[in-house]
């Protein structure tokens, strides 16, 4: 375990710029082994625009990510990945047409011994197996490994999507808007995951407008407001009105 | 009702059907019809498209299109000719000239194969666009560095190359087979093929898997170049000499395979095996009508009619899905 006091994973002074447009504004925020933070923030607050730089997927124009106290510069997702940061995408996470168990291991397929796995051939069974195991691990009981995720519903979709991420993950995990279009109970079931995956020392990053969710699971929230943190403190500081008005801005901050 | 759905759901069966039903009825109507000269004459017709048609089936199941396939089948076969030309006045041994020859084709096709990914990956142009373009440029090329006629004085024994031995086939018949095959098992055995299906049902999720979308992108490119430039060589084989307009329409004939083998348009769902048999049920009717004494022109409407049989077929298996 490194030192306790040094975040896992870090932004400093975070800004993005779209043209004329400041999407984020001087972000702040830390995130520790075995913390769930909860960012939250009304649409165009700049949630989208810090995950994504979270994982990858743009660089910030200015500002710098620290990964366990040391700065890093993802220039594609498949850096961030690499070093561990697995990212969930709000409603897009899944390639439909393809197997439950070729969506767990999309990218990070395992081959055939030899000279055919050299060539890229697949040793579909074994991952077919895993992929069940993997699934099961953390807690998701999915239909068989072998069918299209078009052929499953919404909810298990989802719960493929978070399995996947979280069976992968080795430090931080960035889930966005994972509990959308999903029944009370297997919500319910997303915390749960939430749960367990702090359990095993990962970092979640939860990012949802469902303010109870929020309140339920994670350990600090921290609130967007038009590309700046407004607010960073113990979700334990926040109610659900409290919450509400620091995120519309009704309640001032500083 | 059920068991009519159950038959429609297997794409393959209804194609093999289907495959049968024009043998047996081209082979009633004109008993010639049925025999090795004649399916060895398909086979050459279908070599060739099959070639192209798998170059488009990886490209088709990314979700893009390309367009260019007939242009560098006769843009690879000129290239090839006037190689083949120089080396037969050269005096060079005539089976190392046609490898040559071989590799001038292939050569050709992965050279706009990397101007279409270029395009594409790079300057971000749509991939019909980007193959419109370079359909155009490989089809003037062909016609400029021609002059509009055949390139011959090749070496004489390419031509020998396809006369069949084994049944209907001929050699570069054997070794497409074998190529087709080889593409088949990338398709859906290898990563190749996954990360092509990937990103044809949905390229964002193959990109934040970390999957390097454009690499892949460009290699579809290029293999479906490099297959069209072989496709250019059989031609070449074939006829003796390099045509500059050869390949001509090739894109719509493999595109025509694409779909009716069952593929979407719009990427992510298909097999090969139903391109490969898409192609055989085209070649198929070419040769059947003209044996059967249908005027020629009569062929695109058939294959029209075959283009949108397959397609509402596709639609069918989606509305009754559950």
């Amino acid at each position: 375990m490194s030192n306790s006091t040094t975040p896992l994973y870090e932004v400093r002074n975070i800004g993005k710029q779209y043209g004329s447009v400041v999407a984020l504004d001087g972000v702040n925020f830390k995130i520790h082994a075995g913390e769930v933070i909860g960012l939250v923030g009304d649409n165009g607050a700049g949630k989208s625009t810090l995950v994504k730089a979270l994982s990858g997927a743009h660089q910030p124009s200015s500002g710098e990510i620290l990964l366990e106290g040391k700065p890093v510069v993802w220039k594609s997702p498949h850096d961030a990945l690499e070093a561990g940061i697995e990212t969930l995408y709000q409603d897009s996470g899944l390639a439909p047409d393809l197997s439950v168990s070729a969506n767990v291991f999309l990218g990070r397929e395992k081959v055939v011994s030899g000279i055919l796995g050299k060539l890229g051939f697949l040793s579909q069974k074994q991952m077919d197996k895993e992929a069940h195991e993997d699934l099961e691990r953390v807690g998701i009981a999915v239909p068989a490994s072998n069918r299209s995720v078009s052929q499953l519903s919404g909810g298990q979709r989802q719960a493929v999507a978070i399995g996947r991420a979280v069976s992968w993950a080795r430090k931080v995990i960035i889930l966005d808007e994972p509990t959308n279009h999903l029944g009370a109970r297997q919500a319910a079931e997303v915390l749960q995951i939430i749960k367990r995956a702090k359990e095993r020392g990962l970092g979640v990053v939860f990012i949802s407008h469902t303010l109870p969710h929020v309140l339920q699971v994670t350990d600090r929230i921290v609130v967007l407001r038009l590309g700046r943190v407004v607010a960073d403190a113990p979700t334990s500081t926040f109610d659900a009105e409290k919450l509400l008005g620091t995120i519309t801005g009704l309640i001032e901050t500083k | 009702m059920n068991r009519i759905r159950e038959v429609l759901k297997n794409q393959q069966f209804i194609l093999v059907l289907a495959l049968a039903v024009m043998v047996a009825f081209f082979s009633i109507k004109n008993p010639v019809f049925f025999s090795i000269p004649v399916f060895g004459n398909i086979l050459s017709d279908w070599a060739p498209v099959v070639l192209m048609a798998v170059g488009e089936t990886y490209v088709i199941m990314s979700g893009g299109i390309d367009l260019s396939v007939g242009s560098t089948v006769g843009l690879s076969g000129v290239a090839a000719a006037f190689v083949m030309r120089s080396m037969t006045t050269a005096g060079q041994n005539q089976n190392f000239t046609i490898l040559v020859g071989t590799f001038i084709a292939m050569g050709v096709g992965l050279l706009i194969g990397l101007v279409n990914a270029f395009l594409i990956t790079k300057a971000r142009m749509v991939p019909f666009v980007a193959t419109l373009a370079t359909l155009g440029a490989a089809r003037g090329l062909c016609i400029v560095t021609t002059g509009g006629g055949p390139i011959g004085e090749g070496p004489e024994k390419a031509i020998s190359y396809s006369v069949p031995w084994f049944g209907p086939l001929n050699t570069p018949g054997i070794i497409i087979i074998v190529i087709v095959a080889i593409c088949g098992l990338f398709m859906h055995k290898a990563k190749l093929g996954r990360y092509t299906y990937a990103i044809g049902s949905n390229s964002f999720a193959a990109r934040s898997a970390g999957i390097n979308v454009k690499l892949h992108l460009a290699k579809i490119y290029v293999l479906s170049g490099v297959l069209s430039g072989l496709a250019g060589m059989y031609l070449y084989i074939r006829l003796g000499s390099g045509s500059p307009s050869s390949g001509a329409s090739g894109e719509l004939m493999a595109i025509a395979a694409v779909v009716i083998g069952g593929a979407s348009l719009s990427g992510g769902v298909g097999r090969m095996s139903g391109t490969v048999l898409g192609s055989l049920i085209l070649t198929t009717v070419t040769s059947g009508l003209i044996i059967i004494g249908v005027a020629p022109n009569w062929n695109q409407v058939v294959v029209a009619v075959l283009i949108a049989g397959a397609v509402f077929i596709q639609g069918f298996r989606t509305w009754t899905k559950d």
